[in-house]
């Protein structure tokens, strides 16, 4: 079933973005190409993958070697992806220390770890890659409402 | 003076005591540079020219510190695609397609030291290739057209349908997804903006370490989430830390292909490391018998790619010092810190400072030296990253991860772009596409697209562009190599069946 | 131990009491170079890094940050959206930059969102071929290319609207030839030109003096006009005649500069002009600035402000004109 979803959606955007492609001109150019011609073939390409994943979905059923899902692990892992989301999302608005130290805390803790360990885990990670890769290795990390502390 | 008469005097520039130790300096901030996701040689190179030039360091010295960075990021990159499945460099993908079941078997001691063995022969021939071919090589490096790296990219995809295995649609969806990925952004010869939705930040398309951390990182953290929620720890470091004699043979064939086969891709301006370690593995697959291991640990399909990667990360100091042409961005970068030096390379570098070539040289091998002599006591040290539970490890990876993907736009939208490029991987995986085939797409979409539509622009559309030199006919000829080999084996083991049916 | 924890403490002393002398320094200065490292960006980047700690304007040197992404577009919008009051962050441009601006690829923000601070040097357009080459002088080239427009593939390290396109435009346009009927292939910037060029896949590289002089000293290239107002300084490049010099009344130079967010105080942009107007002046920055292939182009605060949006209004009639935009 799965497949089919996949599938359909495949075709459905291979041809949303072919309809948005179809506009894709030079004011003027000098090639023969033309920038549209290489993203049509493609797209065309994945929507003949997916009519063949909606009509013959068996045939690309192989022997998968993943873990089948539950819906434990579908919690868990919706939980991790949200945990990602609000991460990038105060990533520069509280500033890498304090978005790393909450970040941390809650993957520690979603990976088995216990509280303890977790805000020790968090702690150290969020000031330890701070120094790492703010002061050490030179990749300039934003401070946040941190900022004032800094001279 | 000769050749060796030079390079003897390079060797004692590398070798002054002063030069030696920044020589390790810079091998073990490369190491840990390469082996941080998201973190390669441009970023380690970048890092390391404002802190020589305020030193003060002499420009040889300087010269030898960023080379020896260079290949210290190479060698760092594949310990956390052969340990934890998340390459920490774009050009140890491919690393990881063997390098990661070997670990999970056990033999992450193994397979980190026959890596470091591999790189340091891809290294060695490589430099000498350097030594002997340098002025030769630039004629061949110019030679390499439009058509040319066309044709070679029609190679690639060729060597990439080796990959299909028992799953030919699903691979062949996954690499269109690749070949549509990449050309997100500003097409590069009309300047259209496509598929960017009016986002400045898909403007200069998906960048390549957003695609890797994503797809390998991220999908992984996921994969490990479940893992833990079955109470599985996945790989533990046990047995031998070191290959044996039986291994080296083994691998040996496959290192000296690999290692030539690195260093011509190396020195072509356009291709890279990725490319190189890429099409080796794949050619290497082509040619191992039936029976071969690959993709499940085998270890000539970890040697090819590391070999083939540091091969071609000395190879890119061909164009760079004979013609001043950068042949990865890592060397545009050693080329800018050479301008501030007011050295600028080209042909006439050899004649004017000849101490600065061979010096450089020379402290090649000098690193690569070191590299091995560190690395194999380090893997003990390596391994036990195996050993940290997973939840203090999986948020550290998480946040390098994240730093990685920031600090290539020092905006948040790609941290976003990350996540729905890992949950997106995630899913695929889940229904068992191969996600190798989109990277390996991804990363000759474009060279592919581009140069052929340059090729034609060049010739008004003619397609005899594409036959029309003598290298596209040697690729041609590879193309149908890499196609007749299968279907030669296929029918030459049916005759032998038919034989032994015949005779029985 | 004791030793060290000794200079440790005599240099935060130290430290602070600088701090106090210069009360008005901005608070951890970062550089914006919008592009990956090793570009032009990133030199201008590095050169006021280098300049400013050398003349002892900051007493911690400069960040420098990438920010990668359409010609500066992607550091533009963030400096105006996210970060518009940030003093201690100046962001490099270029002329390049400017030209984007005026056909509307920086998004929603025009050439006043920003408050234009320092413009630090120049270099300019040129013309090459290969050292081989049958074509001498423009003359030459512009007569076989008006000949048979097909016949010359003229290559260039930009897209069609960047500025090595414009600059090609220009002179075809002055020697009496529709850019259009130009064969022209964009490559991906000046390693990959270089490349094209020397193995004769293309025959004219528009490209960048600074660029190409290595190679003409090497022997390799030519280049057979300058696209500057008169000769430029130095051993080779004197030698090299301009566009003018030759009849085809076209310059191009490529300034490099830096801007700050539009919320900025107006005591911290006077701090900045003001540090910048001593660098411009010294000597130490003079031979830094060479060192790095620019020629002089100094201008700061409010003329530079008048000259980059003249620039602008130039370039948006020139896109215009050409066609690129409505």
């Amino acid at each position: 079933m799965s497949q089919r979803i996949f599938g359909v959606v495949l075709l459905v955007a291979s041809i949303g973005l072919a309809l948005s492609a179809w506009g894709y001109q030079a004011p003027f150019s000098y090639e023969p190409v033309g920038p549209r011609a290489y993203p049509l073939l493609l797209l065309s390409l994945l929507a003949l993958g997916g009519i063949y994943l909606l009509v013959k979905p068996a045939s690309a059923h192989a022997v998968s070697n993943e873990p089948p899902l539950d819906r434990h692990v579908v919690r868990k892992v919706t939980t991790c992806v949200v945990l990602l989301v609000i991460y990038a999302a105060v990533f520069e608005l509280l500033g890498f220390i304090p978005a790393s130290t909450v970040f941390a805390i809650g993957m520690a803790r979603l990976y088995g770890g216990s509280w303890r360990a977790s805000v020790i885990a968090g702690l150290l990670l969020g000031v330890g890659m701070y120094l790492l890769f703010d002061k050490l290795l030179d990749v300039p990390l934003p401070l946040g409402i941190l900022s004032s502390l800094e001279i | 003076m000769d050749t060796f008469g030079y390079l003897g005097q390079g060797f004692g520039v590398a070798l002054s005591p002063y030069n030696l130790l920044t020589a390790l300096c810079g091998t073990f901030i490369g190491t840990i540079v390469g082996l941080l996701p998201g973190l390669g040689p441009i970023n380690g190179v970048a890092l390391l020219i404002p802190i020589a030039f305020a030193l003060g360091l002499p420009p040889e010295t300087a010269l030898i510190l960023l080379a020896a960075v260079y290949l210290g990021c190479e060698y760092g990159g594949r310990i956390s695609s052969i340990l934890l499945n998340i390459p920490g460099e774009a050009s140890a993908v491919v690393t990881a397609f063997d390098g990661y079941p070997l670990a999970q078997q056990g033999k992450a001691g193994v397979a980190l030291s026959i890596s470091a063995w591999s790189s340091f022969v891809g290294g060695l021939m490589a430099t000498t290739g350097v030594v002997l071919f340098a002025p030769l090589l630039a004629k061949w490096a110019v030679a390499f057209g439009p058509a040319e790296y066309f044709v070679l990219m029609i190679f690639a995809i060729v060597c990439l349908a080796g990959m299909a295995g028992d799953k030919p649609v699903k691979t062949a969806i996954a690499a269109c997804i690749g070949l549509f990925l990449s050309c997100i952004g500003i097409d590069a010869n009309s300047g259209v903006y496509r598929f960017t939705f009016g986002s400045l930040g898909l403007a200069d398309g998906i960048q390549f370490v957003v695609l890797v951390l994503g797809l390998f990182s991220v999908s992984e953290i996921l994969v490990l989430l479940e893992r833990t929620h079955h109470g599985e720890q996945a790989v533990k470091a046990s047995g031998r830390m070191l290959f044996n004699v039986k291994e080296m043979m083994f691998v040996l064939a496959t290192n000296i292909r690999s290692g030539i086969a690195g260093f011509v891709i190396g020195v072509l301006p356009g291709a890279g490391a990725t490319l190189a370690s890429a099409v080796t593995y794949m050619s290497e697959k082509r040619l191992a018998s039936k029976d071969n291991k690959f993709g499940n640990g085998d270890l000539r399909g970890l040697a090819a790619p590391e070999t083939a990667n540091s091969a071609s990360a000395c190879g890119s100091m061909v164009p760079m010092l004979t013609l001043g042409i950068p042949g990865s961005g890592t060397t545009a970068v050693m080329i800018g810190a050479l301008t501030l030096y007011n050295i600028t390379p080209g042909p006439l570098l050899f004649q004017n400072q000849p101490e600065i070539v061979w010096g450089l040289i020379a402290s090649l091998f000098v690193a690569n030296t070191m590299l091995i002599v560190m690395n194999i006591p380090l893997i003990k040290f390596f391994t036990k990253i195996l050993a940290v539970p997973y939840w203090a490890l999986v948020p550290a990876i998480a946040i390098i991860t994240s730093i990685g993907v920031y600090a290539v736009h020092a905006t948040t939208f790609d941290l976003f772009l990350m996540t729905g490029i890992g949950v997106a991987g995630y899913i695929l995986r889940k229904m068992d596409f191969p996600l190798s085939a989109i990277l390996l797409g991804f990363i000759l979409g474009g060279l592919m697209e581009q140069n052929l539509r340059r090729a034609l622009s060049i010739s008004n559309g003619d397609l005899g562009i594409l036959f029309s030199s003598p290298i596209t006919w040697v690729v041609w000829a590879m193309v149908v190599g890499m196609i007749a080999l299968p279907i030669w084996r296929t029918y030459r083991r049916r005759a032998e069946r038919r034989a032994e049916d015949a005779a029985a | 131990m004791k030793l060290t924890l000794q200079t440790l403490f005599f240099s935060a002393t130290c430290a602070l009491f600088a701090g106090q002398a210069l009360a008005d320094e901005p608070r951890r200065p970062e550089c914006i170079a919008p592009a990956a490292p090793g570009g032009g960006f990133d030199l201008t980047c590095k050169l006021a890094q280098s300049a400013l700690v050398q003349e002892k304007l900051l007493s911690s040197p400069m960040r420098v940050t990438y920010m990668p992404g359409g010609i500066g577009a992607v550091a533009y919008n963030a400096v105006v959206a996210q970060r518009p009051a940030d003093e201690g962050t100046i962001t490099a441009f270029s002329s390049g930059s400017l030209l984007n601006l005026a056909q509307g690829k920086f998004g929603r923000f025009d050439e006043s969102a920003v408050k234009w601070l320092a413009a630090v040097g120049t270099s300019y357009g040129a013309i090459a071929v290969r050292a081989d080459s049958p074509y001498k002088t423009l003359d030459d080239l512009l007569a076989a290319i008006k000949k048979n427009p097909g016949s010359v593939v003229i290559g260039a390290g930009g897209t069609v609207g960047s500025q090595d396109w414009m600059q090609t435009a220009m002179v075809a346009k002055a020697g009496g030839i529709d850019p259009k009927q130009m064969r022209y292939v964009a490559m991906e910037g000046g390693g990959e030109l270089a490349t094209a060029l020397l193995g004769g896949h293309i025959q004219v590289a528009s490209t960048d003096i600074a660029d190409s002089v290595p190679h003409v000293e090497a022997g390799d290239m030519r280049i057979l006009a300058v696209l500057a107002d008169k000769r430029l300084p130095g051993e080779t490049v004197s030698e090299i005649p301009t566009a003018k010099e030759q009849g085809y009344d076209v310059e191009w130079p490529v300034i490099r500069g830096f801007y700050v967010g539009p919320k900025v105080t107006d005591e911290a942009y006077a701090w900045w002009k003001d540090a910048f107007d001593k660098l411009l002046a010294s000597d130490d920055f003079k031979k830094l600035r060479e060192d790095r292939e620019l020629y002089p182009f100094a201008m700061t605060g409010d003329e530079l402000d008048a000259y980059v949006k003249e620039r602008v209004a130039h370039y948006r009639g020139m896109a215009k004109e050409f066609g690129l935009t409505q």
